[in-house]
């Protein structure tokens, strides 16, 4: 059956041999992690590397292309000015200031996505969140940067609403409030749907926002009590997050 | 009047030493390309702006790690970029679909020859660059094999997925891309 692997003129794995299959993916998890502690260390199969990949291009190119949006140009040039101010080598901050969560955006999408059933499961089980679930149109779990725990519920409900709502008890510190931001895919900026006092819930009519879309961003920052003064978000960011359509 | 191709090397470079322009320029040149590929693996547009963004911060923070002594500058690119979009799979699920006549005419050079009719210059040139010797080195491979290699480039699908879809065991898949990778070796030098 098996004929090929047992019939042992399997070709030797090679530095190059390696490094194709590194290039197409063809290794298991620990294979290619123990493939990029070479890589690190050896110029020559960094090399091999990317001559494959130069190869194998070839083929990619001939695939109808997608254009870039414009909107991807401004965020890639947002964040490399962003990275100006919050030098590599500054002190430690974890996730101060708006943009530099960008920098992991693909992750955070995706461990939206990924935490998005336990956390309404924790959501539901807690005693602060009234489940009009039976038939959510649009939901969000907003998760703390840092730990990566549930923090609020987002979604809405018949009344045109929709709510943000805590899963637990919201520490805000002494004249600051939490603001509470969105951004659709395509929007240059975020904008503001509110501030968050400690102990409330909050409420936005839907009728006044654009639809809602599937990846739209949610996020709280801690601001000054009054709200941000520039109207961009300008705090750490609390808790952050990504719309699902669950229709 | 030689039209001169896209230095990458000397886009890298300057990103290195500092020059947004550089940077901005290589997006110019290769964004559309990287979204397309990324597009490919992932499937799912808003994942694939955002690992093209991602890459592109990551290229900007790592320039100076790259020298021409490390071959392609496109290549180191492409590497950086698709690390990404495969890492980010691990977050989302998408359809693992078996496509051999799309993936066939990706590398079939009849197909190229008379849907490409370069009409300027710069696109003879880029032609010369892209109709590279991986076409007619694949053509050599047996069917099977030449599907693996494609559904591991150009979808990024995983030599389980691949086993699955070819319903071979994984073994057999193994073997078969590192055979095919040693004949294009060859065939390529």
């Amino acid at each position: 059956m098996n004929q090929d692997s047992h019939s042992g003129n399997t070709p030797p794995d090679t530095d190059s041999s390696l490094a194709g299959q590194y290039v197409l993916g063809a290794m298991s998890e620990q294979e290619r992690r123990d493939f990029e502690v070479e890589l690190s260390k050896k110029p020559a199969l960094q090399k091999a590397v990317n001559d494959w990949q130069e190869h194998f291009l070839a083929i990619t190119d001939q695939l109808e292309e997608v254009p870039a949006p414009l909107t991807l140009a401004s965020r890639v040039k947002r964040s490399v000015d962003a990275l100006d101010t919050q030098p590599e080598r500054a002190v430690k901050q974890s996730s101060t200031g708006f943009w530099s969560f960008w920098n992991s955006l693909a992750l955070w999408r995706g461990f939206s996505a990924a935490c998005l059933v336990l956390a309404v499961a924790v959501g539901l089980q807690s005693q602060h969140v009234q489940p009009t679930v039976a038939d959510p149109a649009y939901i969000a779990v907003l998760v703390a940067p840092e730990d990566k725990k549930p923090g609020w519920v987002i979604q809405t409900n018949q009344a045109n609403e929709m709510r943000l709502v805590p899963l637990g008890v919201i520490e805000i510190p002494e004249g600051k409030a939490l603001q509470f931001w969105t951004k659709a895919e395509g929007w240059d900026t975020p904008v503001s749907l509110g501030l968050v006092k400690k102990g409330e819930s909050i409420s936005v009519a839907i009728d006044q926002l654009p639809p809602l879309t599937e990846n739209q961003l949610f996020e709280l920052t801690l601001e000054q009590e009054t709200g941000s003064p520039t109207g961009l978000p300008t705090g750490p960011i609390k808790s952050i997050g990504r719309g699902v359509i669950t229709m | 009047m030689t039209p001169t191709p896209f230095d990458y090397e000397d886009a890298l470079n300057s990103c290195a030493a500092g020059n947004k322009r550089a940077l901005m320029q290589l997006y110019e040149q290769e964004s559309s390309r990287l979204l397309t590929v990324v597009m490919r693996i992932l499937k799912n547009r808003a994942l694939a702006e955002d690992v093209v963004h991602d890459a592109f911060i990551k290229i900007w923070k790592n320039a100076a790690s790259y020298s021409v002594d490390l071959g392609s500058g496109r290549g180191w690119i492409y590497t950086l970029t698709r690390n990404l979009a495969l890492n980010s799979l691990k977050y989302s699920h998408r359809q693992v679909l078996a496509e051999p006549e799309f993936l066939l005419d990706l590398c079939d050079s009849q197909t190229l020859e008379s849907e490409h009719k370069p009409d300027d210059f710069s696109e003879l040139a880029a032609e010369s660059r892209t109709h590279s010797a991986i076409y007619g080195c694949i053509d050599h491979l047996e069917y099977e094999r030449k599907l693996c290699i494609l559904h591991a480039y150009v979808d990024g699908y995983t030599q389980d997925e691949i086993a699955t879809l070819l319903d071979k065991p994984l073994g057999t898949v193994k073997s078969w891309i590192k055979r095919s990778l040693h004949a294009l070796k060859e065939c390529l030098q």
